[in-house]
């Protein structure tokens, strides 16, 4: 069965590692350019504070826009190769040559599926872990490695959506039997699940740690947190975070006791240190604080590792239905 | 070596056809004594018939004395079967189409032509076995 | 003798369409047994049924001994040609071979590969580049590499000129002529004629159920076609069976399965060939609401 599987696959497997190819070596260049920028950086900016140099300017366009697109490969994998593998033989007819010779449904498809995940597994963490080479320096500068959309592109989560894509490709395959279906709902599925998931489930894996402080100021927590939210919250737990109307740190003037507006009606950049420490006191005095929750730079790995687990556990259910799904729909 | 056709349409059933078509090649010199038939496998691989029908054309062949089966070695020809020398066919047909082309000239269509060979046919075999009836 | 194939009360159903209903068959051991039936009878279903790819919602089903599973063992007897000549376009015949060779257990390539050559079929040309009867024989190759000790073919021929499918029956034909009697054949097609040279059992399927299911000479005999003028049909219809009847304003064409000789002087009687058997039994199963047009002329 193996045999079968690379015979029929051998060209796409020629043509991927092609792709790979081409790919790394522009990762490749273009971080070793980017290295050399930031190893000469590095000593004009530790002498001075803070680097003036903006984010755009360490690293080249092209390895940019790469390192951006690579967030794509996994649903890409998932309609290229996940999608067409069940559902094209399904529709061709040619499930009937292989179910007819004295292989099972199940092992044909176990076969077939687990050599395409490994093969999703090996591409997806490929291509992360040149991305996650490439960001070394921007890492080492901006520490952005946690936020949205970097998490995605770097570590070990790759890996788990490629093979989730994929999973997700041949079930739809097994379940619509049409080729062009399976990858439109391929591609919707997977973009709804990664949406859910880095939305609304991510800032969740592990409980966030909660900094108070005096609520004019503001806390940046150590480098390569994730800031999940900040703003200033009263007494009775009402958070304040921003809004149209007139404000003062983010507190509309509205909520300010009036106690307080008196000493804070004024730019608090022209006060002098101890009009600031007046109004600090009094709006602390009611209530006030400044809060930021973020997920502290140690749960990095942890949450590499937890997502990489949920997808592949996903990737895992999808398996098991689809052999149900062949096993029991007589195609 | 002989082949055979089937003709599905015939009203004949295969085997008979076929059982037939021996005959009728012993008869014009085609086959002769210690020829080997086709297999049954090179007969239904040109023709197309189920090999139980071409068994039984052979069986019934050797059962008329006309073959005999060979262990492991295939069908050959025994004997041939009552008629007239293969020679005679020739020469006799040969007559008729001297007769036929006449009836032609004479103005004579197919039709006419076979419809006549049947009334005397039919006339030939009646006085035959008048003939016979008197003789028994 | 013993069967390669016995079905009891067996029936198919997906959630809303009844596939097949108490179907009850039984095929001898080294038949080739025809399976007619109009589209949409259940040919196919039935044909995977008996492989082994389809489960069935009722009734029982015995085949070569076992019960069909998806299980290497009773695959390995099993040689399933579906509709439609499943080969990947991409692949070379001689691929194909390759991945027979590591996917069953018992496996004939050389004797494959010298069919194919004999026929002058290419080994290394893409099958999507082979022709509709060379498709076919490469097929048919492949299934009997396998060495099987059934094989169920649907519909193989439907597509193929005549000259190819006279080839392919010569072929399929002449493997069971060297088999020696191991070889069970159910064939499923539209082509009465063919069938009638090829086999030697026949099931007739039509609206989902077995109107049919015997030896074909045996059949044949019991079955005459009675033509006479138009009168009551009662005293036959006690003595035999009436399978179909054809009545205009004067005469009746009547389908009898004979249960003795026919005794009525009136009817005259003539022998049935197979098409004209499967006919009347396809048109005797047809739906009520048909029955009508097959009255020509009939008085209102």
């Amino acid at each position: 069965m193996t045999w079968l599987v690379w015979r029929q696959y051998r060209w796409q497997a020629a043509i991927a590692a092609l792709l790979l190819a081409v790919f790394a070596a522009v990762v490749i260049a273009t971080g070793l350019q980017m290295a050399a920028q930031w190893h000469s950086m590095l000593p004009a900016c530790t002498r001075s504070s803070p680097c003036s140099a903006t984010s755009a300017s360490l690293g080249s366009q092209v390895g940019h826009d790469l390192v951006v697109l690579s967030l794509a490969v996994p649903v890409i994998l998932g309609f290229l190769w996940g999608a067409p593998v069940v559902a094209h033989e399904l529709e061709t007819g040619t499930v009937n040559f292989a179910w007819a010779q004295s292989v099972t449904k199940t092992r044909w498809l176990l076969v077939k599926a687990g050599w395409l995940l490994l093969a999703a597994a090996v591409w997806g963490g490929a291509v992360g872990a040149l991305v996650t080479w490439w960001s070394g320096p921007r890492n080492a500068f901006y520490s952005e490695q946690f936020q949205p959309n970097y998490f995605d592109q770097q570590g070990i989560v790759p890996i788990g959506y490629a093979v989730f894509a994929t999973a997700l490709g041949i079930a739809a395959g097994a379940l619509t039997r049409r080729t062009l279906v399976a990858i439109a709902v391929t591609i919707g599925g997977f973009i709804g699940v990664r949406l859910l998931i880095s939305q609304t489930l991510r800032a969740h894996y592990m409980a966030a740690v909660t900094a108070y402080y005096n609520p004019l100021g503001y806390y940046s927590p150590p480098g390569g947190a994730w800031v999940l939210s900040t703003g200033v919250v009263d007494k009775y737990g009402h958070v304040f975070s921003g809004g149209s109307a007139p404000q003062v740190n983010g507190v509309p003037v509205t909520a300010i006791p009036a106690s307080c507006r008196g000493l804070l009606f004024r730019d608090l950049n022209t006060l002098s240190r101890g009009q600031v420490h007046q109004a600090v006191s009094c709006m602390q005095a009611s209530g006030f604080r400044g809060f930021t929750t973020y997920q502290p730079a140690s749960h990095y790995w942890p949450f590499q590792g937890i997502e990489t687990g949920i997808y592949l556990a996903l990737a895992a259910a999808l398996l098991a239905v689809t052999v149900l799904v062949i096993r029991h729909r007589d195609a | 070596m002989i082949s055979f056709r089937v003709d599905g349409r015939s009203g004949v059933p295969p085997y008979l056809q076929i059982v037939q078509q021996v005959r009728q090649a012993l008869r014009m010199g085609v086959l002769s004594v210690g020829d080997q038939l086709p297999t049954v496998r090179e007969v239904v691989a040109e023709v197309a018939v189920n090999p139980n029908t071409v068994l039984k054309a052979y069986r019934d062949l050797e059962r008329e004395g006309l073959v005999e089966a060979r262990a492991g070695q295939g069908t050959f020809v025994r004997g041939r079967p009552p008629g007239p020398p293969p020679g005679t066919h020739s020469r006799l047909g040969r007559s008729l189409a001297r007769w036929v082309r006449e009836a032609r000239s004479a103005g004579l269509d197919d039709e006419s032509i076979e419809s006549l060979l049947r009334v005397t046919l039919r006339a030939d075999s009646a006085v035959r076995d008048s003939d016979s009836e008197e003789i028994a | 003798m013993n069967t390669a194939i016995e079905t009891q009360g067996l029936s198919k159903r997906y959630r809303r369409v009844t596939a097949l209903s108490d179907c009850s068959i039984t095929v001898p051991e080294s038949r080739i047994c025809a399976l007619i039936g109009p589209n949409g009878a259940g040919k196919t279903t039935l044909l995977r049924l008996l492989a082994g790819l389809a489960r069935p919602t009722g009734g029982d089903v015995c085949v070569l001994g076992g019960t069909p599973r998806q299980d290497p063992e009773f695959l390995a007897g099993i040689g399933y040609l579906a509709q439609d000549i499943p080969l990947y376009r991409r692949l070379t015949a001689e691929d194909h071979l390759k991945a027979g060779a590591h996917l069953n257990p018992r496996w004939d390539g050389e004797s494959a590969r010298t069919r194919l050559r004999e026929l002058a079929i290419p080994l290394d040309r893409a099958a999507g580049t082979l022709s509709g009867g060379q498709r076919a024989q490469v097929a048919l190759a492949l299934t009997l590499a396998k060495r099987p000790r059934l094989l169920l073919l649907d519909e193989p021929v439907a597509a193929l000129d005549p000259l190819a499918r006279r080839h392919f029956l010569g072929t399929l034909t002449a493997a069971v002529a060297e088999s020696g009697g191991e070889l069970t054949v159910v064939l499923s097609s539209h082509l009465i004629a063919d069938l009638e040279r090829v086999c030697d059992h026949i099931v007739l399927l039509a609206e989902s159920r077995v109107q049919l299911c015997g030896d074909i000479d045996t059949l044949l005999a019991e079955h005459k076609v009675l033509v006479g003028a138009r009168k009551d049909t009662s005293a036959l219809e006690r003595a035999h069976t009436v399978v179909h009847a054809v009545r205009t304003a004067r005469q009746s064409t009547l389908l009898v399965r004979l249960d003795g000789p026919v005794l009525d002087p009136a009817y005259e009687v003539s022998d049935v060939n197979l098409e004209e058997l499967v006919l009347g039994y396809m048109g005797a199963s047809a739906a009520p609401a048909l029955a009508h047009l097959t009255a020509v002329g009939e008085d209102q």
